[in-house]
């Protein structure tokens, strides 16, 4: 039987404690609805389509759209802020 | 604010790792067909009226939902295993356990015992609970201890201990971008450049194949530094570094800089340190291009320096980056007997480097008019793009060893080289 020894893990035991937001429940009929465009290809087109249809299907009021300088960056405060002001809820996209 | 995150399916796990990092666990995602950017007009169209629904029903429900599709994958950053355990005193054993957890880069690791971590420790006079920064993707914070255990693992000397913490303290920077380095589809990583006293006192090779293998010094430092990246940020590779290829640079990328028969001010100098001081410069690069010429005129030198730094598919010419020479110390003796300054190299590279738009293709001007309508305005296809915002980006190096060879380094180009003190040497 070999000895034993004391190893460290190299992954971090714990997360950072950061404030958890809780997220309301929303209601689309009358809704103004923020997309942040991440300048992904195709994401655009993505928003755009989606923007019709749930206008068509779920009665929103309208949507704003802001796009990205570039996908790898956060997105600019006054766009938070805008977004936050005017809609119900901001719809943000991931991946390629 | 409600929020509802749409993600194509190869990013899930990136997305819901991220999610939970910044404190939002429950937000809903609705993940849709990966890839999404290739696709036809007509298919995107259909994607959308697919998942519209779903996407609905998710907001509807609110928090903590998935639409789940197509992705079966886990969230590869996993948390809450005890900081230490016991494992039988056998190297392989030891390996096939951190393999297992994918805890390595592939290549075999450095056991770190508790009595190796002590050692390391011992060359800093930090508290090793302090924090020297959280690493993106994941923000798991970088403790003085677990930088030790990950340098362990790299092979450091314990010596090099305070360079991986600057190397840390430099990559955290929130110019250096390192959300975007880490997780990106491109190769990008991290390259680490040392200035000052701690090249000579610590063996850095910034010679004769600086940026290939042979130096214990370079070899470790480059490697602690991605093992942190990858095991305190989270980034595992196909999960939260989505990088389509990768490059041999994210197994280690470290040299020196060459301080005797430098023509110019060496790097850590040029940018307000002491020549006396040790300092660690990242870089965000995207992998090296090694240019010969064997010209003796340094402005010919120069324009094919910056003919081999224009290609349509580059980074920096998108985003408008940051790119990087190592000159040859060959090279550097030629453009500096020529009396040529470095802030004269910049400007003359920035200059000719400047690229005509319809070099790139048709949809990549488009999006390079996305990134950069701010700095240039309206782009045409004749708009000649400069490689990054001004002259002063480009970055100079000189190291190597004889031979007429330098190194172009281009970049992910949505990143800032960052220099940092190390603390702890003089």
């Amino acid at each position: 039987m070999p000895e034993t020894v004391r190893v460290y893990n190299p992954t971090p035991t714990r997360r950072s404690q950061l404030q958890r937001t809780s997220l309301p429940t929303v209601t689309f009929k009358g809704l103004m609805v923020g997309f942040i465009d991440n300048a992904k290809p195709n994401f655009d087109h993505l928003v755009e389509d989606l923007t019709g249809l749930l206008a068509s299907r779920h009665g929103i009021a309208g949507a704003i759209t802001r796009r990205k300088r570039i996908a790898g960056i956060p997105s600019p405060q006054d766009i938070l802020r805008e977004l936050t002001r005017q809609c119900g809820l901001v719809i943000i996209g991931s991946g390629d | 604010m409600p929020s509802l995150a749409i993600v194509t399916a190869e990013f899930i796990t990136l997305a819901r790792a991220q999610a939970t990092a910044l404190g939002h666990s429950d937000l809903p995602i609705a993940v849709i067909p990966h890839p999404l950017g290739s696709r036809a007009r007509e298919e995107v169209r259909d994607i959308a009226e697919q998942h519209v629904d779903a996407i609905v029903a998710l907001a509807v429900a609110g928090a903590g939902g998935e639409a789940q599709i197509s992705s079966n994958k886990t969230n590869g950053y996993r948390v809450g295993h005890e900081a230490a355990f016991d494992l039988a005193d056998d190297d392989s054993a030891i390996n096939k356990r951190f393999r297992e957890r994918g805890w390595g880069d592939g290549l075999p690791v450095f056991a770190p015992t508790a009595a190796r971590v002590d050692e390391m420790l011992g060359c800093v006079r930090r508290d090793r609970h302090d924090v020297i920064a959280r690493i993106a993707p994941g923000f798991g914070e970088a403790t003085v201890e677990l930088i030790a255990v990950n340098a362990v693992m790299a092979g450091c000397d314990p010596e090099y201990l305070p360079i991986v913490i600057a190397a840390v303290e430099a990559v955290a920077a929130p110019e250096f971008n390192l959300q975007a380095v880490q997780s990106t589809t491109n190769a990008a990583t991290a390259w680490l450049i040392v200035n000052g006293p701690a090249v000579e006192q610590l063996g850095i090779n910034a010679g004769s194949n600086c940026l290939g293998q042979g130096s214990w010094a370079n070899a470790t430092l480059g490697r602690a530094l991605h093992l942190i990246m990858q095991n305190v940020g989270g980034a595992r590779p196909g999960e939260m570094d989505q990088a389509t290829q990768g490059q041999p640079g994210k197994f280690t990328f470290c040299c020196g800089e060459q301080t005797a028969g430098h023509p110019w001010q060496p790097l850590h100098v040029e940018r307000g340190y002491a020549e006396d001081t040790s300092t660690v410069t990242v870089v965000g690069a995207s992998g090296t291009l090694n240019m010969l010429s064997s010209e003796k005129d340094a402005r010919q030198l120069l324009r094919v320096f910056a003919d081999s730094m224009r290609y349509p598919t580059s980074n920096d010419y998108w985003c408008g980056g940051a790119p990087w020479i190592v000159i040859g110390p060959e090279h550097a003796a030629i453009l500096g007997g020529a009396g040529i300054s470095k802030a004269e190299i910049k400007r003359e590279l920035w200059e000719q480097s400047k690229m005509a738009a319809n070099r790139r293709a048709p949809g990549d001007i488009a999006r390079t008019q996305d990134a950069r309508r701010e700095e240039l305005g309206k782009i045409t296809p004749e708009t000649l793009l400069p490689i990054s915002p001004c002259a002063e980006d480009i970055g100079i190096i000189v190291a190597g060893g004889s031979g007429l060879h330098s190194v172009y380094v281009p970049t992910f180009g949505n990143t800032r080289s960052v220099t940092r003190k190390v603390d702890g040497f003089r």
